[in-house]
């Protein structure tokens, strides 16, 4: 509502010097209109003198006495003995000199005409005629004053309505507008005070309002899906890494309770330095995922020759595969590229190669295969292990998430998690697929894409 | 061999220096980046271990102001900063390597002894050898016993990297690093079939073994086990 006011003051102030400006020029230029009328009038009237006679003079100055009433000239004629010969005005203003311009002289209403009452300045012009004799031109200002009382009257009206008007739309502004910039700021105090599932209402005028709300909203939901995936991890944990924890700390405790001997130490020491490294690993695994997420591993953001890395890591798993009587199989076209980060895309891959390999049985088969494709190129990694169910599918991308089928097996359930968040971060996608036996898993790269994660 | 470790953490620097003394390498530590400056540059050490977070003046300043003095010593950087480009900028300020907390000692042994090995040995050679295991790296042809031995690039590469690092151990994210160039750590350990399928080709038909597996810490080739 104040910057209702405010506007509506500030428009006030610019339409009074406005209309100041306009009365001013409209009485100026009155004002030159009487001075150009005498002018005029005294150069006809000399002429009728020289050309026609007196008479003829003295017909025309009554003549325009009677005929013009509205313009309300008066005048007189001297003789050159300084007699009034003819003329409306009692006499000759002391003041007035003749010098071709046109004065203003005050003028005692009674002392020029007995019906006049306009006492006042009047703009006069006089003039020597051949014979000696004067003429003099006044112009009563009645008539103009009263025009400009027409002028400032109508002014003084505009300018009345249209500050009305300023307040009234001040006031509406106020009701309607600012009443929405009143919903983001008290949506914005909401959230300030910890309701993260607040949105700035949306009204369905589709303007430049309801475009700042779609842009905070999104803003906002973003915001809250990143809060939402740090609460998930002081979650996790909270949840997964207290029990490894509290384990490894009762068995050092069960050790020190009674004398053992130095064999038994060594073996329980040994035990707990590889508890905490899979502690490590899974702290590590947990910190990469929320990094990625939040988008913010973009530092090293570089040209990756994909086809380079998956030859690379499948002839690392080959060995890997074949040692445990299973067969990778790579067919891997040249020249994929893509923009982003080497480290991220080695570890998606390879976590995706180690589960292939760990969820087949033996005599298994995995293929490595990416192909060019349309827009982009497509990774190919599949098997025909046991395979996720279909129902599973967004399941198996949580943190921590384990198929009971996998359970007996290592891990800590943060791979494909991975997986999933660095597939993001390049604005690329995961699909699961039945490979009939086994599971298939598409990543589909555009090439050189930027990611379209910010 | 004299070390100097630059380390804040107190707990971790009585730690440090009991292990390293008990490796056998004579060290002297500071615990503030100001001192270790002064150490470092009035000193004459072997290897600088410097922590990255330092009070008075952060470890990687420290280096940068080494480097521009024309102090060559390799220096190895310890962070609990573990994003990539974290190693990355470690490098860069003039770092020779880079170690995330935590880490296990056995890990840190290994790179700074390849650390102060690599000073002495980076004079151009054209042959490797351990015992009777050699490697020409003009036609990388590879013998044991004057016999032939076939291998593939990447076992090349493998043999190679060994063999500059002959009687050192070296860890499985070292080789993971730097034959495979990959900075992570595999669920699976990829590196110990990739070792296997090599000693099955250098070692499997020769009476004495030369690539040994030390368990939980690494590999080492050596004349002696």
């Amino acid at each position: 509502m104040r910057i209702a006011l405010r506007y509506a003051g500030i428009y006030a102030v610019f339409m009074t010097l406005g209309l100041s400006v306009l009365y001013w020029t409209s009485n100026r230029y009155v004002d030159e209109q009487i001075i150009a009328g005498l002018h005029q009038r005294m150069i006809e009237l000399v002429h009728i003198d020289t050309a026609k006679g007196r008479d003829n003079l003295i017909t025309a100055l009554n003549a325009q006495q009677a005929g013009n009433v509205k313009l309300q000239r008066h005048f007189l004629l001297l003789s050159p003995e300084h007699q009034k010969l003819e003329g409306d005005l009692q006499a000759w203003p002391p003041d007035l000199k003749i010098d071709g311009h046109v004065v203003n002289v005050w003028i005692a209403g009674k002392l020029i005409s007995e019906q006049s009452t306009a006492d006042g300045y009047w703009p006069m012009l006089a003039e020597t005629l051949a014979d000696g004799s004067r003429l003099l031109l006044a112009q009563s200002l009645d008539q103009a004053e009263e025009l400009q009382e027409v002028i400032l009257y109508t002014i003084i009206i505009i300018l009345l309505v249209s500050v009305g008007l300023a307040l009234t739309m001040g006031w509406f502004i106020g009701r309607t507008l600012l009443a929405r910039i009143d919903k983001v700021s008290m949506t914005a105090k909401a959230i300030s005070s910890g309701n993260f599932s607040q949105r700035v209402p949306l009204s369905d005028r589709n303007d430049e309002f309801d475009e700042l709300a779609t842009q905070l909203n999104n803003m906002l939901t973003r915001i809250e899906k990143l809060l939402a995936g740090m609460r998930q991890v002081t979650d996790n944990i909270a949840h997964d890494l207290r029990q490894p924890l509290s384990r490894l700390r009762n068995r050092l405790e069960i050790t020190l309770l009674e004398k053992r001997d130095m064999l038994e130490y060594q073996q329980v020491l040994g035990e707990t330095i590889e508890d905490a490294d899979e502690l490590i690993r899974t702290f590590n695994a947990l910190l990469e995922i929320a990094q990625t997420e939040a988008g913010s591993l973009r530092g090293e953001w570089q040209t990756v020759d994909m086809t380079a890395l998956l030859a690379d890591l499948g002839e690392l798993y080959q060995e890997l595969a074949a040692s445990k009587d299973k067969h990778l199989l790579i067919n891997v076209q040249q020249g994929l590229k893509v923009t982003g980060n080497h480290h991220l895309l080695a570890q998606a891959i390879s976590n995706l190669l180690d589960n292939a390999i760990k969820y087949t049985e033996n005599k298994g088969r995995i293929t490595l295969s990416a192909k060019q494709h349309a827009k982009g190129f497509v990774v190919q990694i599949s098997d025909n292990g046991l395979g996720i169910p279909y129902e599973k599918h967004s399941l198996v991308l949580e943190r921590f998430y384990r198929l009971d089928t996998a359970r007996s097996t290592t891990g800590n359930g943060l791979g494909l998690s991975l997986v999933k968040a660095v597939m993001d971060l390049h604005g690329a996608t995961l699909k699961f697929a039945d490979n009939k036996p086994g599971l298939a898993i598409y990543l589909h790269f555009e090439s050189a894409t930027k990611g379209t994660k910010v | 061999m004299r070390i100097l470790l630059i380390e804040d953490d107190k707990q971790a620097a009585t730690y440090l220096v009991k292990g390293l003394a008990e490796s056998g390498y004579s060290i002297d530590h500071a615990a503030d980046g100001e001192q270790g400056l002064d150490l470092a540059l009035s000193e004459h050490y072997d290897v600088l271990v410097v922590d990255r977070m330092l009070p008075k003046r952060d470890g990687l300043s420290l280096i940068r102001m080494l480097r521009a003095d024309g102090n060559t010593t390799p220096i190895l950087v310890l962070s609990a900063l573990g994003e990539v480009d974290d190693r990355v900028d470690g490098l860069r300020s003039g770092g020779d390597d880079y170690l995330i907390k935590p880490y296990a000692f056995a890990e840190l042994l290994a790179r700074l002894d390849a650390l102060v090995r690599r000073r002495t040995a980076t004079k151009t050679v054209t042959h490797l050898k351990v015992a009777d295991l050699e490697l020409n790296l003009l036609n990388h042809k590879v013998s044991r016993a004057g016999q032939l031995i076939r291998l593939q690039p990447m076992e090349l590469r493998l043999l190679e990297f060994l063999l500059r690092h002959a009687g050192q151990v070296v860890t499985r994210t070292m080789l993971l690093e730097q034959v495979w160039d990959l900075h992570f750590d595999p669920q699976t350990n990829v590196v110990d079939t990739q070792i296997s399928r090599l000693r099955s080709k250098i070692d499997k038909d020769f009476d004495k073994p030369l690539l040994h597996t030390l368990r939980g810490i690494g590999y080492k080739l050596d004349e002696l086990a």
